[in-house]
C-alpha cells in the first residue's frame, strides 16, 4: 500500500510515546500563549486551537491546527497543517500546508509542539497582508491526492514577511 | 520457646536418645546448615532462608510437630499464596524445600511486576510491602491514589484497581478513563506502561527519582525519558540511564548516545569517521561526536 504522503498510522515507539506524554504534560502545566489543545485520548494526533494575537491582522480570529506525529517523533518532525479554513497568509496554502522551515529540513529534536506553535504564532503576527502564497493553485492541485506537506520539496519564501 | 540455638547446642540434642532429634538434626544437615536462621530450643520450630532465581530472599518457616514425620511440617512464608506440600512417611525437609523453590520459580513473574512497579511508580504503602501482599497503593497525581491487586495466578492481566482520593471528581474522572481504556491493558507491556497508556497520563515517579531529578539534569535532550524504555529492540540498552553529555558548557545537554546517534543518523548533515559519528549538538549546534557502538567507549 502506497499511501503518498497521508500521515504515517503506525503506532507511536515506545520512546515517542513516552516524549509524547511528557510534552503533553508540560503543555497542560504551562500552554503557550494564544492555544488551546483540544483534549482527545489520541496522543498520536493532536488538534490544537490557535488564536491571532492582538493587534495583529488575524487578532481574535480563531484557527486549528492538527498535528500527526510520525512513530519515530521527535526524530522526524510531525506534519502540522491548519485545519480549513486555513487563515489567509503569504506563507500557508489554502489546503492548510504552511511553508515554515521547522517543520521540514530545520526540524530539530531540542524544538517542541509547544515551540512550533509559537513559530507559526509569530508568523502570523509578523505578516503585513493577508493573501495566499503566489503559487497556491498549483502547488494545491498537486497535493489533490492526500500528499503530505512533509513530501514537498520545500524552497523557502523569504524570510521577511 | 523460639530462642535461636547454634548449630552446636542442636548436634548435642541429636546425640541424645531422641530419633526426633537425631531425624532433624540430619535433615536440616540435608538442606544445609547456611540455610538455617532460626531454630527453636526444641527443634520443632526454624527457619530457612532461600534466595529465588532473581536473588530475593525469601524466608520459609516451619513447625513440627512431635510425631514428624507422621505428620507433615507446617509452614510459612512471605508469599501470597501456600502450594499444597505433597507429604508421605518417608519425605523429608529437604523435598519441602524443593518443593518451595519449585513454588517460588511459579511466583517470579508476579514479583517482576511488583519490583517494577515499586521501581517506576511512585508507591504510598507504609512501609517495603511484603512479598506476600499483591497490593500497592499508588499515586496517580495530587488527588487520587490507585489501590492495585495485582493477580499473582496471571500477573501480567488486567490489575484490579480501586480509585480513592479528598476529590470526588477528580476520582471519578480517573476512574471514567480506567473504565473506558481497560481494554487497552496489553500483556505485552510492563504494569507501568500499561497503566500510563490506560490512564493516558504520566504518572509521579518514586519519590527517590524525583529528588535526583531536581539536583541533575539527566533526562535526555531527545526522548525527555531519564531511562530508556524496556524493549526488546534495545536489548541490553534497556533502561540505561543518559550517558553522553553536550561538551559545551553552557548548554551541557544530556543525551541517550542511542538517542544522540539516531538523531544525527536521521539527518544530511552528519559525518561518520570509522565508527564515530560527528554531527551539531540539537540544543546549541555545537559539534558533538558520538560512538556508535556505546560499549567499545573507553
Ligand atoms: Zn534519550
Ligand atoms: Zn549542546
Amino acid at each position: 500500500m502506497s499511501s503518498s504522503g497521508a500521515p504515517s498510522h503506525k503506532a507511536l515507539s515506545k520512546i515517542a510515546c513516552k516524549r509524547l506524554q511528557k510534552e503533553l504534560v508540560e503543555w497542560q502545566m504551562n500552554p503557550p500563549t494564544g492555544f488551546k489543545h483540544k483534549v482527545t485520548d489520541n496522543l498520536q494526533r493532536w488538534i490544537i486551537e490557535a488564536i491571532g494575537a492582538p493587534g495583529t491582522l488575524y487578532a481574535n480570529e480563531t484557527y486549528q491546527l492538527q498535528v500527526d506525529f510520525p512513530e519515530h517523533y521527535p526524530m522526524e518532525s510531525p506534519q502540522v497543517i491548519f485545519l480549513p479554513p486555513a487563515p489567509l497568509h503569504p506563507h500557508i496554502y489554502s489546503n492548510g500546508h504552511i511553508c515554515l522551515d521547522i517543520l521540514y529540513d530545520s526540524w530539530s529534536p531540542a524544538m517542541t509542539v509547544s515551540s512550533i506553535c509559537i513559530s507559526i504564532l509569530s508568523m502570523l503576527s509578523s505578516s503585513t497582508e493577508k493573501q495566499r502564497p503566489t503559487d497556491n493553485d498549483r502547488y494545491v492541485k498537486n497535493c489533490k491526492n492526500g500528499r503530505s506537506p512533509k513530501e514537498t520539496r520545500w524552497w523557502f519564501h523569504d524570510d521577511k514577511v | 520457646m523460639e530462642e535461636s540455638i547454634g548449630r552446636a547446642r542442636c548436634e548435642e540434642l541429636a546425640k541424645s536418645s531422641s530419633s526426633f532429634y537425631r531425624k532433624v538434626y540430619s535433615e536440616i544437615e540435608e538442606v544445609g546448615w547456611e540455610s538455617l536462621r532460626r531454630l527453636g530450643g526444641d527443634l520443632t520450630f526454624f527457619s530457612f532462608h532461600i534466595l529465588d532465581k532473581k536473588g530475593r530472599a525469601h524466608i520459609l518457616e516451619l513447625q513440627l510437630d512431635r510425631d514428624y514425620p507422621k505428620s507433615p511440617p507446617s509452614l510459612s512464608a512471605d508469599v501470597p499464596c501456600m502450594f499444597t506440600l505433597e507429604w508421605s512417611t518417608i519425605s523429608r525437609l529437604k523435598d519441602v524445600m524443593h518443593q518451595f523453590r519449585k513454588h517460588l520459580d511459579s511466583l517470579q513473574e508476579f514479583w517482576s511486576v511488583l519490583d517494577d512497579i515499586d521501581k517506576s511508580l511512585c508507591v504510598v504503602d507504609a512501609k517495603q510491602p511484603s512479598r506476600a501482599s499483591p497490593i500497592r497503593r499508588i499515586r496517580a497525581g495530587k488527588d487520587c491514589n490507585i489501590i492495585a491487586r495485582i493477580n499473582f495466578d496471571d500477573p501480567k492481566s488486567l490489575p484490579e484497581c480501586r480509585f480513592i482520593g479528598p476529590e470526588p471528581v477528580a476520582v471519578n474522572y480517573l476512574y471514567m478513563i480506567w473504565r473506558r481504556n481497560s481494554r487497552k491493558w496489553s500483556k505485552e507491556k510492563s504494569f507501568p506502561e500499561n497503566l500510563e497508556c490506560v490512564l493516558g497520563t504520566e504518572l509521579p515517579k518514586p519519590l527517590g527519582l524525583q529528588v535526583e531529578d531536581d539536583h541533575q539534569q539527566v533526562e535526555c535532550g531527545i526522548c525527555y525519558a531519564q531511562f530508556l524504555p524496556t524493549d526488546e529492540e534495545l536489548g541490553a540498552r534497556s533502561g540505561t540511564r543518559t550517558d553522553y553529555s553536550c561538551e559545551n558548557i553552557s548548554c551541557n545537554k544530556s543525551f541517550h548516545s542511542l538517542c544522540l546517534t539516531d538523531w544525527l543518523r536521521s539527518i544530511t548533515t552528519t559525518r561518520q569517521s570509522f565508527d564515530v559519528l560527528f554531527g551539531n549538538c540539537p540544543y546549541c549546534s555545537d559539534p558533538v561526536a558520538v560512538k556508535i557502538n556505546m560499549n567499545k567507549i573507553d
